[in-house]
């Protein structure tokens, strides 16, 4: 079991995400930064289908009934126990042990895993918690004082202290054009790929939002069709939002460019304020960097 | 049919770009297709179909070819006579139901009468949990959605819009018109399947 001491802002129990439910129009939710959930859950000894703590708005504090391993990754992620120590390491902590996890200005999502996972019955095959329709087995952020169950441990101490990097956060953020590039007024895409958006401070798990360049849609509407994370909507004014965990299943906007899988915590992690631009990359046995 | 890469691990398969039930049933079977396979997890749609792949199993290409393949040669649609009908007791007293029925140039009764006259398919899911896209409207029930949305619609609402008709599963922001409610639950997700309308289904709207 874990004791929320602090819950920050805004936690939710996620695992890798509801799949096999978008055809009853249920979004997969899990993390915004999947790259970066995927590593807590390594760093910590849990398995690929585990559920850790998506935390908005550190800090956030716990304590464990038993020892237990530890870990946060995110954007500039660290963790104080009897000492401080940077994110994105396996920590070992004691029984009764408090743990806070704490961030910077720059640090939107951040991931908390503790080995053995955090326990709980799923609802629709996933322990991801989809706040939009109040979905999951803990349907609202956590508040101070939630215990959690935490399913057996298998990490050793042994594991403690291993570290992985952090990806650059602050990079460029690959896409392939399309699915609807063709739809878009001639050279609209190649504006898109050499433009510099701003990230609006209304984007959230569904998606961030973009300022800055307006990019020219489609004079029609589109039917609508699946949405898949990373997708770049061309809403009309021409603001793009990336879409994220929590995007509807489908949508009616074209969609210029979709962000590759392993960059989606490249846009999640960036700050409001901080820009934002798109490399233009083509799909195949591996990325390629599309020649302009 | 068109095959578009969708980020690197999909494509979007694209049919002719109208809503037809013919094509919404043949996106749905490609998809259907696609499932069985084990290929990945796919979102049919009016004319399209989203078809995901793990690319730690099936190369970028492999998966391409797959796709390509189902898109040249795509199974019989032929599922029209698989949904279940639905029944959904209807009280026609929505915020937009004489203003449509005006503009339609219908008296109400008369566009309650063409609403619940015919039965309708559920076309696919989306939106929200549990919404289902229903068509097609007599086309004498003029639509269009609504130029500022409603902030709060509440769970149950019967809605229309360019020539369909969704109840809402949940209270939600919506653009559609109101033209009654129902106390049928049509997403719970302690019920399973949460869904009550599954694409296929035929709904039949019963005033009372």
């Amino acid at each position: 079991m874990i004791h929320v001491l602090a819950p920050g802002l805004r936690a939710t129990i996620q695992d890798r995400g509801r799949r096999g439910h978008a055809r009853e129009g249920v979004p997969p939710a899990g993390p915004a930064d999947p790259m970066a959930f995927a590593a807590a859950l390594e760093l910590a000894g849990c398995a690929p289908d585990a559920a850790a703590i998506e935390v908005v708005g550190l800090p956030f504090a716990f304590r464990c009934d038993d020892r237990r391993i530890v870990a946060a990754t995110g954007r500039d992620v660290g963790v104080r126990t009897r000492s401080r120590l940077p994110g994105w390491t396996s920590v070992l902590v004691r029984a009764g042990e408090e743990v806070v996890v704490e961030g910077s200005a720059m640090t939107r999502f951040a991931y908390v895993a503790i080995s053995g996972g955090v326990a709980v019955p799923p609802v629709l095959g996933s322990r991801a918690t989809y706040l939009g329709a109040s979905l999951g087995p803990i349907p609202r952020a956590l508040v101070i004082g939630d215990a959690l169950p935490l399913g057996p441990s298998s990490a050793g101490a042994d594991i403690a202290g291993r570290h992985v990097s952090p990806p650059s956060y602050g990079g460029p953020v690959r896409a392939v054009a399309g699915p609807h590039d063709d739809r878009f007024p001639t050279g609209t895409v190649a504006a898109f790929f050499s433009s510099s958006f701003a990230v609006s401070p209304d984007s959230d798990r569904m998606g961030v939002r973009l300022s800055g360049d307006v990019v020219g849609g489609p004079d029609a509407d589109l039917l609508s069709c699946g949405i898949i994370a990373g997708a770049v909507q061309i809403p009309r004014g021409g603001a793009p939002i990336v879409l994220l965990a929590d995007h509807q299943t489908t949508g009616g906007y074209p969609i210029i460019a979709t962000v590759v899988h392993a960059d989606l915590g490249i846009v999640a992690q960036r700050s409001p304020g901080e820009y934002l631009r798109f490399a233009r990359v083509t799909p195949g046995r591996t990325l390629r960097s599309a020649s302009r | 049919m068109s095959v578009r890469p969708y980020g690197d691990r999909a494509f979007l398969i694209e049919l002719e770009q109208r809503i037809d039930p013919a094509i919404v049933d043949l996106a749905r079977a490609i998809a259907d297709a696609w499932e069985a396979r084990g290929l990945g997890e796919a979102t049919p749609a009016y004319a399209s179909v989203v078809v995901e792949f793990d690319p730690d199993r099936l190369h970028w290409a492999d998966a391409e070819r797959a796709a390509r393949a189902l898109a040249d040669d795509p199974p019989q649609g032929g599922s029209i006579t698989g949904g279940r009908l639905i029944e959904v007791p209807t009280l026609y007293d929505g915020p937009d139901l004489a203003d449509t029925a005006a503009r339609s140039g219908l008296t109400i009764d008369a566009l309650v009468t063409l609403h619940s006259g015919r039965d309708y398919r559920a076309f696919f899911l989306g939106f929200m949990p549990g919404l289902a896209y229903c068509g097609l409207l007599d086309p004498r029930i003029d639509a269009p959605r609504l130029v500022s949305p409603r902030p709060r619609v509440p769970a149950g609402s019967v809605a229309v819009a360019s020539g369909q008709t969704i109840v809402y599963p949940a209270d939600t922001p919506g653009g559609w018109r109101l033209i009654g409610r129902t106390e049928l639950k049509v997403f719970d997700p302690s019920r399973d399947p949460a869904t009550l309308i599954h694409a296929g289904d035929r709904l039949r709207f019963v005033p009372r």
